[in-house]
């Protein structure tokens, strides 16, 4: 019952977020330089074109009013069309302005619902990577705090947070896909083509998870019933596996929850190198060909995504420390 | 072998055991040998710094760096420990077992208590299924008598009691049939009912399941009512061993016989307690029906928590006012209102002629140089920067008393007034001793010549020597400034040596306000009767735990049943106990109890 009540004011809280993120986005991109339109329709289109699509656009109507249409659009579940690109693919140049295709502009929900899975693909597969190499040295360096594997955690972080992750992303593609032929690396086709930029994105967050891992496990180490769990007769395995691991494992699923958002919502350098198909790339070509809609409605989709995992990364703190009341 | 070979032979024989603390290179424990017998409780007494709970920790294999079994045998069943480690380790948690004096943190919080009774079951006998160690670890815990054992089961530490706790560690310990239990202070955090409660808890289940019990603590009372025999450590050396009676009766040492000497005691030879004073003058602070709750959010939304209700005294110029009760009684939040910290719900505090609970903070301030908090804990209540004359000055400089040479003077006065010296004026409150810190805080409260001084379990971490010494001094600038105390704590003993008038606190009531001598030989409240049954001393009792003491723990103050607060624990308690809330009554001119036996019981 509480659980319901809970569920059901953080999904309202996460609305109200959604909302206040989309009314900003949506009133920044209409304040900014640079007119759409005139994107659109080439720059030798006469001024009086323009101002007619503009119109028939909406474009020119108050802010508030087109806001408001647009949300109107959202509760049905449409997130408009995107102003440049057709409904088959490639993006349209600016030089159609006579403008016949303009029925066949691409949704915007088809196209985010396209790059999202691949985005979530790669940020699942970043995340299993991560924890592979975080989580044994995490471990360990929290088990003997001050001794060599607590130092070796905190060099190996260190050398990870110190390399680019561009240049490690170019290093590695040269050296495994072209050199070695190991892994390929550019553009998507097929499973294998996550692999490369999923392991320099796992590469960039496993410090922040060795280093939450050393921290919270020293932590959990020092405190007494960890002491006392010996003298009761519980082996070593039973109080490192049982006892420190779910006790350390709040703070970490808190990063996690926080990497995880991060990974859905800006993996723009990693997309950009590998020209892998997701949400990032989807966002860094809608920002230069000012798509509004498009930009708009990506804004939306990872905001709301933030709110969800944020509710899912709370709901599993509290089942794994039930002091964590809702 | 016969029954009697059986018990005659020693479960555990330690020899010349000695420790030492390898960083300092000195012996903790020097030459200890004892034996303990199957099925026998054995009590080690000592002071803090005495080594017992090394001696303990050593018993359960649990002794760390830099600590070191340096000399000596520890024989178990006639195997020697110290040789053998790995048998040692083997051995705890199955046959020796061990319950500490802080069951809050002993068991991983976010597992459920169950769980980990049963995990722990499985850990030493892994051939037990998890269902019979389920039914096993319900049993004990109704053994030790937590009521819905089935319910609480599948609760999770934080939802425990303290005392519930210390008795889930006792079950944990008993889970695999140990042949020796070391009880290490195990009743030290707990309130007197409880402690009581776990003793006895104790004794039965030594005989219920005939386990031999080492039972290590401070407080020679307890040690002795506890064991058949009790064994005196002092300085790392067992010094004496004897039975309870025959170690009060003809202590041999002479550290035993100034433990016993300068016990306090509540019944006999108690120090001359000052009468009440006339209550024909003007009361100095006059407390009516206050009230206090506070908003928690429990499992199902909001709750209230009834923290003060329904107090009442007068406090007369000159008294030594005592405010007890146990933990979760609500002396501190009272406290808080007293000193206009907080203001109360409901009812009035009249310190002299103003409400302290509607007085602007203005006047507040004013008001505060004439009653003065002493605070309890002596190493948080002072800055560790300012020096010791600084300390002492600031509430003159606060209510802007004196120019610069004056303040000195008074400091400097009320320093060599407490007893500290005079010459430390410009050092640091670091170097100071826990009593040394108490006094420094006496210190700071009287330069301003208040009129009451409101002393917040001030003695409470202070030792028994040094107790005393305080409560002279108290009595020395009682005489000398014509001070009124308020002594608000825990400590019974305490107490029945200061106060002139006593109330006693539960849940957040006063249910009985009475002189002295009134209510220590003829209490007019059941709850008073238990607290006095339960406070440990080595005389004879005059109330019998077995009597006046129920089963349970307080209630929680939220969502508080109708009717009497302690009827759930009463062994008095009948049909208008539940309907109806008694009211503070007189039972003579001086004694006020708030209990329906006193109007004969019946129904109005
Ligand atoms: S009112 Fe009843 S329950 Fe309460 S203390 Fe008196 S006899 Fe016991």
């Amino acid at each position: 019952m509480s659980l319901v009540r809970y569920l059901a004011r953080r999904l309202a809280q996460g609305a109200l977020i959604v909302f206040l993120v989309s009314a900003l986005i949506f009133t920044l991109l209409r304040v900014v330089p640079g007119d759409p339109v005139r994107l659109m329709a080439g720059g030798m289109a006469p001024e009086a074109l323009i101002e007619e699509i503009a119109a028939d656009m909406g474009l020119r109507d108050p802010i508030y009013v087109q806001f408001g249409r647009y949300v109107a659009g959202i509760l049905q579940g449409d997130l408009g069309q995107s102003f440049v690109r057709p409904a088959n693919g490639a993006a349209v140049g600016g030089a159609s302005f006579d403008d016949s295709t303009r029925g066949e502009r691409a949704k915007v929900w088809s196209l985010i619902a396209n790059s999202a899975p691949m985005t979530l693909q790669l940020a699942l597969l970043a995340m299993i990577f991560a924890l592979v190499i975080a989580l044994p040295i995490g471990v360990w360096g929290g088990l003997r705090p001050g001794a060599w594997p607590d130092r070796f955690a905190l060099y190996i972080s260190s050398v990870f947070v110190s390399l680019p992750n561009f240049w490690l992303g170019i290093v590695l593609a040269l050296l495994l896909s072209v050199k070695l032929q190991l892994v390929p690396a550019i553009g998507y086709n097929g499973f294998a083509y996550t692999i490369l930029p999923a392991f320099v994105l796992a590469i960039e967050i496993a410090p922040f998870i060795i280093r939450t891992l050393t921290v919270s496990v020293a932590g959990v180490m020092s405190q007494s019933f960890i002491d006392i769990a010996a003298v009761r007769g519980l082996t070593r395995n039973q109080i490192v596996f049982r006892h420190v691991m779910k006790n350390s494992a709040v703070p970490l699923l808190n990063l996690l929850g926080v990497q995880f958002s991060m990974l859905l919502g800006g993996v723009l350098v990693i997309e950009f190198i590998f020209d892998y198909p997701g949400l990032g790339l989807l966002t860094i070509n809608a920002v230069m060909q000012r798509d509004f809609p498009l930009i708009q409605g990506i804004a939306i989709v990872t905001a709301a995504a933030f709110v969800l995992i944020n509710i899912v990364v709370d709901l599993a703190a509290t089942t794994i420390d039930p002091r964590l009341e809702y | 072998m016969s029954l009697d070979m059986l018990q005659t032979k020693t479960l555990l024989s330690v020899r010349d055991l000695t420790v030492t603390l390898t960083t300092e290179g000195c012996d903790v424990l020097r030459g200890v040998s004892f034996d303990l017998a199957p099925r026998q409780i054995l009590s080690v007494i000592g002071e803090s710094g005495s080594g017992k709970t090394v001696l303990a920790r050593a018993l359960a294999s649990w002794l760390s760096e830099p600590l070191e079994i340096t000399g000596g045998e520890i024989l178990f069943e006639g195997r020697n420990l110290v040789e053998d480690p790995a048998f040692a380790r083997h051995l705890g948690g199955r046959e020796i077992a061990y319950v500490g004096g802080n069951p809050a943190g002993a068991l991983d919080p976010t597992m459920t208590v169950g769980a980990q009774l049963v995990e722990k079951l499985r850990a030493v006998r892994p051939e037990i299924s998890t269902q019979e160690a389920r039914r096993k670890a319900i049993r004990l815990l109704e053994a030790v008598k937590i009521p819905a054992a089935e319910r609480r089961f599948h609760e999770y530490p934080f939802q425990y009691s303290g005392g519930m706790m210390q008795r889930a560690m006792i079950v944990d310990a008993l889970m695999s049939d140990p042949a020796l239990l070391i009880a290490d202070n195990i009743t030290q955090p707990l309130d007197v009912t409880v402690a009581a409660q776990i003793l006895k808890l104790m004794r039965d289940l030594n005989k219920d399941f005939s386990t031999a019990i080492l039972f290590i603590c401070s407080s020679l009372p307890v040690a002795c009512d506890a064991a058949d025999e009790v064994m005196v450590l002092h300085g790392g050396r067992v010094v004496e061993r004897q039975v309870p009676s025959g170690l009060i009766a003809s202590p041999e040492h002479a550290y035993t016989r100034t433990l016993i000497e300068e016990l306090p005691t509540l019944w006999t030879g108690t120090r001359e307690s000052a009468p009440p004073p006339s209550r024909d003058q003007q009361a100095i602070m006059s407390v009516r029906g206050v009230a206090k709750h506070y908003e928690t959010r429990g499992a199902s939304g909001k709750a209230q928590v009834q923290a003060v209700r329904n107090v009442e005294f007068d406090v007369f110029p000159g008294d030594n006012f005592g405010i007890v009760g146990e933990s979760g009684c609500g002396k501190s939040s009272l406290m808080r209102l007293l000193t206009g910290l907080e203001r109360p719900d409901a009812g009035t505090i009249f310190f002299e002629d103003e409400n302290i609970g509607q007085a602007s903070p203005k006047r507040l301030r004013a008001l505060r140089r004439r009653f003065q908090l002493v605070l309890q804990d002596p190493y948080g209540s002072l800055p560790p920067q300012s020096p010791i004359g600084a300390i002492i000055e600031e509430p003159l400089k606060i209510h802007g008393l004196g120019n610069r040479a004056e303040r000195r003077d008074r400091a400097r006065a009320a320093m060599s007034e407490v007893g500290l010296n005079v010459a430390s004026y410009d050092s640091l409150p670091t170097g100071l001793s826990a009593g040394q810190r108490q006094r420094l805080n006496v210190a700071r409260a009287m330069v301003l010549e208040p009129r009451l001084l409101i002393m917040d379990e001030t003695l409470s971490a202070l030792d028994q020597t040094e107790q005393g010494k305080m409560l002279n001094l108290f009595e020395r600038l009682q005489a000398q400034h014509g001070f009124t105390y308020i002594f608000i704590s825990h400590d019974l003993t305490m107490v029945r040596q200061v106060c002139s008038r006593i109330a006693v606190m539960y849940l957040g009531e006063t249910v009985e306000v009475a002189p002295n001598e009134r209510l220590f030989f003829d209490p007019g409240h059941p709850y008073t009767r238990a607290l006095l049954s339960a406070a440990p001393t080595l005389e004879k009792r005059r109330y019998l735990p077995e009597e006046c003491l129920l089963e349970g723990e307080p209630p929680s103050p939220i969502d508080l049943p109708p009717g009497c607060a302690f009827a759930g624990r009463c062994p008095h308690a009948f049909d208008r106990c539940l309907s109806e809330t008694p009211r503070l009554q007189t039972r003579n001119a001086q004694a006020l109890a708030a209990c329906h036996l006193i109007d004969g019981g019946v129904a109005q």
